[in-house]
């Protein structure tokens, strides 16, 4: 499992991107100090991902994978770029 | 007997792994938390005694991996890469969530690295299928070449087994063969930063050595010295970041072939019980409107249930007082304990019930897995005022006591936010607050019943608790525009299953949390106490021969009783001590406001903690304490309904003076406990010293501008 991938970085949007429902595929992070924690919490390279819903006063995403819920806020959001589904 | 070393086992693992149930279930009640030296983080330790052997297990944050974000998930660092730290074990207990094994297997295989001997805790198997709690049970044993024990820490039964497992490892203390497997390797070039850290702090390990050069900034063990030489051993290209991507990714790779079915990508077709409850709890309307509710009933709650044991405390130091003074001889000593040293202990148990209460249901709340919903439904909200959603959770523990409050700051990890937080906390209307707020707010609206149902001194009430969160907002807005923010913030935050709460492990975060408040208030008001009742019993030595006159004349007035004699004799006794000489000499201050030299006293003595302010107006107006409470509070009420402003015939007690008051005591900092707090969790003077005079200084300038408006 690595970082690189054979997508055209260009052609991807940000978590932030997907509309209520829609998934995506994560590929590529801008890297900074919370990528780690980005990674611990499971979205890792390849993993899907689906926007659920924005929080109450905006600012967040409720956003879930497979196995879990993740609350995220949209500039972090903003830093992971996917691939829409 | 000789002094056997103990055996020091630390349990670790992810947030929600049920790390702290296999903590609880191992050693019950039998639970100590003390500071970890440097840092203002607690751990929680117990001893045990297991087939003879003398073991220390510690509860370490829970994190989720070795490159922590706040100051509680550093503790964890500051543990495993210290081999000299007090808490550094000697065999690690590695809780994780089957469930979530996917995650769990990043920081096992880190802990792996260190080379601290390990035991893998496999727990909530009693979710999973058997057949798939073997395969990982192999797969596991394999990949980490440790025991793995599948356990349910929600089960009690499983105890017998868990000790059994501790023993083994116990006995296997010595025996074991030398780790020759890394999970990940640094690259050569930091080789000669981590020989130099072989060299200087004694770290056998190349992890470990790997993350303390990660860490070095920030670990309270490195000093100066070491950390300016490590930063020349370093590659000059050294990118930190990047570098824990690929340790992580890394890591990843080598269990992603055992895990694979667990990180398929496919969503399960039915909605999960936790999705249907999140649809509602955290929808766009019903979400902030159920928290609302929650937080009214939570609220409603404490102060409805603790009315009776707190009355029972009160009655019971009430009591002993009576005791103590009948059956120890008549001496000062008697009179210290009894006057001074008594109800400062009792001032500080009464709100016990309270703050049991509100760390209950908070607890409850957390356990089920609420308030991580909380927190992502207002971080907008809170980000506005320079907080976090994390800010929320001490916001709310403030309406019972800042301590705790300021306490759980300590999961925000960016600095500003973090200080607000404990800046503003004690604007938030705690349980001490009440006392004053009863006997105060008759003066300003009579119990009438306004628009049909409304009781007008309720909502008199709850405009002093609005009161004191808009300007907790109000003051946060302002500190964030002084304070620089030079730290990243983050939400990112796992929202777990919803689970049912383990009544054990709420009750026994309660009862930690009501020992923090006891020690924490305790200690200070107990000093403070004493200091006062010296400063109210004494005064200057030409007063002895007055007071003594002034009770020949009380006690030969055969209008009055007995009881009504020795009242008087106490504000006489009051008024000429030190506290009321000080008491007078600030009327000028306090004289704009609306006070008297009464008030002025009162304001004095509660400055330890605020609601001494109430035994200190019943003393300087003859009331008698102890024995019926409320009666008390009438009398009280009814004197100070009669008093006078000086030299005039006009009622000292209108609404102004009465709103004035009120508002003082909404603001001002009257309580020394939460400024030692504020002091240890900022570890500066700076901060406590800021905060006493931005809350002083809005109180007086608040209750100024009230009184002269309404005057």
């Amino acid at each position: 499992m690595a970082i690189q991938t054979t997508v055209d970085i260009d052609k991807l949007d940000t978590l932030a991107d997907l509309a209520i429902g829609e998934t995506g595929i994560v590929k590529f992070y801008d890297e900074n100090a919370m990528t780690t924690l980005i990674l611990n919490l499971g979205l890792l390279p390849d993993t899907a991902v689906q926007m659920v819903r924005r929080s109450p006063f905006g600012g967040a995403f409720y956003i879930r994978t497979a196995k879990q819920q993740v609350a995220i806020r949209v500039e972090e959001a903003r830093g992971i770029f996917i691939l829409k589904q | 007997m000789t002094k056997e070393r103990l055996t020091k086992i630390a349990i670790v693992g992810n947030p929600n792994s049920g790390k702290t149930t296999l903590f609880n279930l191992l050693t019950g009640l039998n639970q100590k938390t003390s500071n970890f030296p440097g840092v203002t983080v607690e751990i929680k330790s117990s001893k045990l005694k297991l087939d003879s052997k003398h073991i220390e297990i510690f509860d370490l944050p829970g994190t989720y991996s070795l490159y922590p974000n706040s100051s509680e998930e550093r503790i964890v660092i500051e543990t495993l890469c210290n081999p000299a730290s007090a808490y550094h074990p000697d065999i690690i207990l590695f809780v994780a969530d089957l469930n979530h094994i996917e995650r769990h297997l990043l920081l096992a295989t880190q802990i792996a690295d260190l080379g601290i001997p390990m035991v893998f805790i496999a727990n909530m198997v009693d979710t999973i299928p058997e057949d798939l709690v073997q395969y990982y049970e192999s797969k596991i044993q394999n990949l980490l070449e440790v025991q793995v024990v599948s356990t349910s820490t929600r089960d009690a039964s499983q105890l017998a087994k868990l000790k059994k497992v501790i023993i083994e490892q116990l006995d296997l203390q010595g025996h074991r063969k030398a780790k020759d497997k890394y999970f990940y390797r640094t690259t050569v070039a930091f080789q000669p930063a981590t020989n130099y850290l072989k060299d200087v702090i004694g770290i056998t390990n190349d992890y470990m050595a790997n993350l303390v050069i990660n860490h070095s900034s920030w670990l309270s063990y490195i000093n100066e010295e070491v950390r300016v030489n490590l930063a020349t051993k370093l590659p000059p290209d050294s990118n930190f970041i990047r570098g824990q991507i690929n340790e992580t990714l890394a890591r990843y790779a080598t269990f992603e072939p055992i895990v694979h079915k667990a990180i398929l990508n496919d969503f399960e077709q039915h909605e999960t019980f936790t999705q249907k409850l999140d649809k509602v709890i955290t929808h766009k309307i019903w979400g902030p409107l159920i928290f609302l509710i929650i937080i009214v009933t939570v609220f409603q709650s404490i102060f409805s249930w603790a009315e009776v044991p707190m009355g029972i405390i009160e009655a019971i130091f009430a009591d002993l007082g009576g005791w103590l003074v009948g059956n120890l001889p008549n001496s000062i000593l008697t009179r210290l304990l009894v006057e001074g040293i008594l109800p400062g202990i009792g001032g500080v148990l009464v709100f016990v019930p309270q703050i049991a209460i509100l760390f209950f249901l908070l607890g409850l709340l957390e356990e089920f897995g609420y308030m991580s919903r909380v927190v992502y439904m207002f971080d907008q909200v809170m980000r506005g005022f320079g907080m976090n959603g994390r800010s929320m959770v001490s916001l709310i523990s403030s309406g019972a006591c800042a301590i705790p409050a300021i306490m759980s700051t300590r999961t925000i990890a960016n600095k500003r936010e973090r200080l607000i937080t404990i800046l503003v906390s004690p604007l938030i209307s705690c349980s001490a607050r009440l006392p004053i707020y009863a006997i105060l707010v008759g003066f300003v609206v009579p119990p009438l019943t306004v628009l049909g149902f409304l009781n007008a001194q309720g909502l008199v009430f709850l405009g002093l608790y609005v009161l004191g969160v808009v300007s907790a907002l109000g003051a946060a807005l302002v500190f964030k525009v002084f304070i620089r923010n030079d730290e990243p913030t983050y939400l990112m935050l796992e929202l777990p299953t919803y689970k049912k709460p383990l009544l054990k492990n709420v009750f026994y975060n309660m009862l930690a949390k009501v020992r923090t408040f006891v020690v924490e208030a305790g200690k200070v008001i107990f000093i403070i106490s004493i200091l006062l009742w010296f400063g109210a019993s004494f005064g200057p030595s030409d007063r002895d021969a007055a007071l003594a006159q002034q009770a020949i004349e009380v006690n030969n007035n055969a209008t009055m009783s007995d009881e009504d004699k020795a009242n008087l004799i106490n504000t006489q006794q009051l008024e000429t001590s030190y506290i009321g000489i000080l008491g007078k000499k600030i009327e000028p201050v306090i004289e704009p406001l609306g006070y008297d030299w009464k008030i002025g006293i009162a304001l004095i003595t509660s400055f330890a903690a605020r609601e001494v302010f109430v035994g200190t107006m019943a003393t300087l107006y003859s009331v008698g304490q102890g024995g019926d409470e409320e009666l008390a509070d009438r009398t009280l009420r009814q004197k100070m309904q009669g008093a006078l402003r000086l030299g005039s015939n006009e009622k000292l007690y209108g609404p102004a003076t009465a709103l004035s008051l009120l508002v003082f005591y909404v603001f001002a900092m009257q309580c020394m406990s939460t400024l030692a707090v504020t002091k240890r969790e900022t570890q500066s003077w700076k901060w406590p010293v800021i905060q006493f005079v931005y809350m002083t200084a809005l109180a007086y300038i608040s209750a100024f501008a009230v009184f002269n408006i309404m005057s």
